[in-house]
């Protein structure tokens, strides 16, 4: 079973994050990337399912600040095949309707019987990553999704839905899954292993084509949450601010 | 057949029997098994370790930090060195006895003194040996648990018996005149009044019996002695000599194999580790003081040596005999014969290390099968979260480096950077110290304190990382390469005379086991000898005697780890406190918890924390009201503790700093 996980960086939120002086971007000299979290759900659910199928799993990145690491770290876990888009990088002005373009013509290329992929990221602004390259590769779409099984090439999956629901279904492949948990917490790999894969995996890097955002929304305006009228912001240190929750609490009764 | 002849070959059979399988045992043991084992590196310092030899074995020094136990031992050791001469006598006389029955050594047979000695000895040893035998079969100390008791019985018994038998064959001959030296046997002659009146066939069989009896033990004792706790007997001296004399801070280069760091067979630890596992003595020493088994966590280092040594044994006779328990080599080292769970229970403390009476060594073998485990990625989440935070952000907080040097914000003036300008010290701070909002207060108070005395200091503010000590201990070396390399670059963009941190971890690392080329000549210092250095040479002044009384807390790597014991109780002396000590204090103190990286792991099923039992210790000292810390970690460890056990009234937890700043 051929497996690809299209993956993206989005900003670490370790950082504040400062709006650039257009008003409609971040300000990305104090950007950091970070592996969008579901991603890593998404590998470690095709490294089970390689583990337990055979076959091969490829990954998918655009270039920036720290792929390389992501791309290598994943290598030393299991991933055979590493792609690296070249010529444009996450935080370059890019929706997630040109990522899936750009990632559609490599899924069509290597012809996978399944992509794998986080179910959303916090930056999505034009919609998940997931659903728009299905729909550019033409193949079935599920998302949520926290359990695969596959069996004689017919793949079962196991859907979230709000409130606890959990369905059952079938799916035709090959299909796009949005993952949202692997079947098991992913997987910790030892920074000598990651190092070792440095030293012995090459990254496949290929020249993104020209990026065409068409069909995303356009950004007017972007600005930092404001305090609404009936918030009450609490300010203070640690110390302060716990004092202040306690005394709330019991003023509402709840302790 | 003569009766004496007969005697002859007997013991010739018996004696060719015996050493056979002794040395058969002995050489699948010491030959067959640790040449399956890696090679060690070049020893050196044989002077040094010569003298080891003389004082751990022959003086038995570190056995005495468990007083009775330890006289009991030293006797029963020394009595039978003293006695081995009678022994070889019996043995010599059984062999010559065709030719020569009343055959006696030369000077051994005929030299007073050392007759006496021999009988005082003896009798000293019965003593001993009912000593011990009270203490495993009536006593029963918790640090024999889990050992081969029966084992342990058998051979008290069969000293027991080696030495009574001696007693009555030399009491018998006394009685019946035959011994010229009966002057210098006092107890032997009484032994043999007892024998006064009988017949001298009757006492000609009795002394046969109890030469048959004396022989056919000590030719037991013999071939039992291989592979079970005695085998100490044998091992020790080697063991002793080729100890580990490295500081106890610097664990050994990371073992490799094809590209796997860490130990995942038995073969891949070094033949002198393999002579540890061979040499535990199963006493417990280690099991009592560790801290691990004491809250009920699944470790115990006696288990774990004993387990190392049944899988070393037991797969080296699978190998040679692939019908004997074949399933032993399927069985796999980490996971199989030592959990998961035992090896993370470590806190990497140095007790168990500390207190064995021949060096053997737990931290380090844990540690290369903890590699093992980070290799395999086997950790549970908690600890994962805290690898990949140290990985990316350099702390295990999550946080951005950026923010390290947050706490600075709040004190008036700037502090310096060192990586812009000279400083004389190197103010490393680290992680607790730096991130903890729960602590940062205490940092500041450092801060103050140090301006105070006008101390040119600075911090290398975002370039710092972890300096890498529990991350080492966890077995992520690779991790713990990245961020010696990230604070060696850092370090080097610095210009400093010395470095000053107020964490024992920290400061290990970077005293003991960061590159020579790092650090050069210049010293790292904890806080606590810094200021006690400030104190002395009067850069620091205290005016106000503040009158507590408290008592302190050694930190494992402070303490146990570097020796440092004395400068933060002359410290709290200088501040006017009575310090009182807990009755585990010095090198005896027990570790918070928090080490080998446990902090950052998931507590498990236990009994009652470390932390929790060390804050009774304290509370429990009449009128001590604070105990006094010198370790960013045992500062959130006691207070969280104190508050979880509902000592927080009763007990402050104070670090050193803000007495020093009280007192100013
Ligand atoms: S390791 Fe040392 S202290 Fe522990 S049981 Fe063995 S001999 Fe005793
Ligand atoms: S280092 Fe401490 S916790 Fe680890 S085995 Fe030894 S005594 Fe127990």
């Amino acid at each position: 079973m051929n497996i690809v996980v299209p993956v993206k960086l989005v900003p670490d939120l370790v950082e504040d994050l400062e709006i650039d002086e257009s008003g409609i971007t971040l300000d990305t000299s104090w950007l950091r990337l970070i592996l969008n979290e579901v991603d890593e759900h998404a590998l470690e659910q095709a490294l089970l399912l390689k583990e337990a199928h055979g076959g091969t799993a490829s990954v998918i990145s655009l270039d920036g600040e720290g792929v390389d690491d992501v791309l290598f770290s994943s290598a030393a876990k299991g991933v055979d095949h590493l792609i690296k888009l070249t010529g444009l990088e996450f935080g370059d002005d890019l929706n997630n309707h040109a990522v899936a373009r750009l990632y559609g013509a490599i899924v069509e290329r290597l012809e996978p019987e399944l992509v794998l992929i986080g179910v959303q990221a916090h930056n999505d602004l034009d919609g998940s990553l997931g659903p728009l390259l299905a729909e550019y590769v033409g193949m079935p779409y599920v998302g949520y999704v926290s359990g695969i099984t596959v069996t004689d090439g017919k793949c079962r999956v196991l859907k979230e839905y709000p409130g606890g629901l959990i369905a059952e279904m079938d799916v035709v492949l090959p299909a796009v899954l949005g993952v949202q948990a692997a079947e098991a917490p992913p997987r910790y790999v030892a920074i000598s292993r990651i190092r070792q894969a440095m030293k012995t995996v090459s990254l496949d890097e290929q020249a993104a084509a020209d990026p065409d955002s068409g069909g995303g929304p356009t950004i007017d305006s972007m600005f930092k949450p404001e305090t609404g009228e009936r918030a009450t912001m609490i300010a203070g240190d640690e110390e302060e601010v716990a004092a202040k929750i306690v005394d709330l609490l019991g003023e509402l009764g709840k302790v | 057949m003569e009766y004496h002849t007969a005697k002859s070959i007997v013991v010739v059979v018996l004696l060719l029997v015996s050493l056979a399988v002794f040395g058969l045992r002995v050489y699948r043991l010491l030959g067959a098994n640790l040449r399956r084992g890696q090679p060690n590196p070049p020893f050196g310092s044989w002077g040094e370790r010569l003298w080891g030899v003389i004082k751990f074995v022959g003086g038995q020094w570190r056995l005495f930090r468990f007083p009775a136990p330890g006289i009991a031992h030293f006797i029963i050791f020394w009595g039978f060195l003293a006695l081995v001469l009678t022994i070889l006598q019996a043995i010599i006389e059984g062999l010559v006895a065709f030719s020569n029955p009343e055959f006696v050594l030369p000077v051994v047979g005929s030299f007073g003194p050392l007759a006496l000695l021999q009988d005082l000895f003896a009798t000293l040893v019965v003593v001993a040996v009912v000593y011990a035998l009270h203490l495993r079969l009536i006593v029963r100390r918790q640090r024999f648990e889990g050992s081969h008791k029966a084992q342990a019985v058998m051979v008290l018994l069969f000293i027991l018996a080696i030495v009574v038998s001696l007693q009555v064959i030399a009491g018998i001959r006394i009685e019946a005149g035959e011994d010229t030296l009966a002057v210098w046997r006092p107890i032997a002659t009484a032994v043999g009044a007892l024998f006064a009146g009988l017949s001298a066939s009757a006492m000609e069989v009795i002394e046969e019996t109890a030469y048959w009896t004396h022989l056919a033990v000590v030719l037991a004792f013999l071939t039992e002695l291989p592979g079970g706790k005695h085998f100490h007997v044998v091992t020790s001296i080697p063991a002793v000599l080729l100890r580990n004399l490295d500081p106890p801070g610097r664990l050994p280069p990371a073992p490799e194999f094809d590209g796997e760091v860490g130990v995942s067979s038995i073969e891949q630890y070094r033949r002198r580790q393999m002579l540890d596992f061979y040499t535990c003595t199963e006493c417990g020493r280690c099991q009592e003081v560790c801290p691990a088994h004491a809250s009920g966590l699944p470790l115990s280092p006696k288990l774990l040596m004993m387990n190392l040594r049944d899988n070393l044994i037991q797969s080296g006779e699978a190998r040679r005999d692939e019908r004997r328990d074949g399933a032993v080599l399927e069985k796999e080292l980490v996971g199989d014969v030592i959990s998961d769970e035992v090896l993370w229970a470590c806190v990497t403390c140095f007790a168990c290390d500390q207190e064995c009476p021949l060096f053997i060594e737990h931290v380090t073998p844990i540690v290369d099968m903890r590699r093992h485990l980070v290799m395999e990625g086997r950790m549970d989440g908690m600890l994962q979260e805290a690898m990949a935070n140290l990985g990316r952000y350099g702390n295990s907080f999550g946080q951005s480096e950026r923010s390290r040097a947050k706490w600075t914000r709040v004190i008036d003036g700037k502090v310096k950077d060192a990586r812009r300008e000279p400083v004389e010290y190197l103010w490393f701070v680290g992680d607790y110290a730096s991130y903890n909002s729960a602590i940062t207060d205490v940092t500041r108070t450092t801060a103050e304190v140090f301006r105070h005395a006008e101390l040119d200091f600075g911090l290398m503010f975002d370039a710092e990382r972890n300096a890498g000590n529990d991350v080492r201990r966890v077995g992520e070396e690779g991790l713990f390469e990245m961020l010696t390399e990230a604070n060696t670059v850092a370090l080097e963009k610095c210009e400093f005379q010395t470095i000053v941190t107020t964490d024992p971890h920290t400061y290990n690392v970077l005293k003991i086991e960061y590159p020579p080329e790092v650090i050069g000549q210049r010293s790292v210092l904890h806080y606590s000898e810094l200021l006690d250095q400030m104190l002395s040479d009067g850069r620091l002044q205290l005016r106000r005697g503040l009158g507590y009384r408290v008592t302190y807390h050694d930190p494992c790597y402070l303490g146990r780890y570097n020796g440092v014991y004395d400068a933060p109780r002359r410290i709290i002396e200088a501040t006017g406190c009575d310090l009182i000590e807990m009755p585990r204090s010095g090198d005896r103190a027990l570790c918070c918890g928090a080490g080998g990286g446990r902090i950052w792991m998931e507590e498990g099923e236990t009994g009652e924390r470390p932390a929790i039992m060390r804050v009774k210790e304290a509370a429990a000292l009449a009128g001590v009201d604070t105990l006094v810390v010198t370790c960013p970690k045992d500062l959130v460890m006691f207070r969280d503790a104190a508050k979880s056990s509902g000592y927080a009234d009763r007990l402050a937890v104070r670090d050193l700093i803000e007495l020093v700043a009280e007192a100013l």
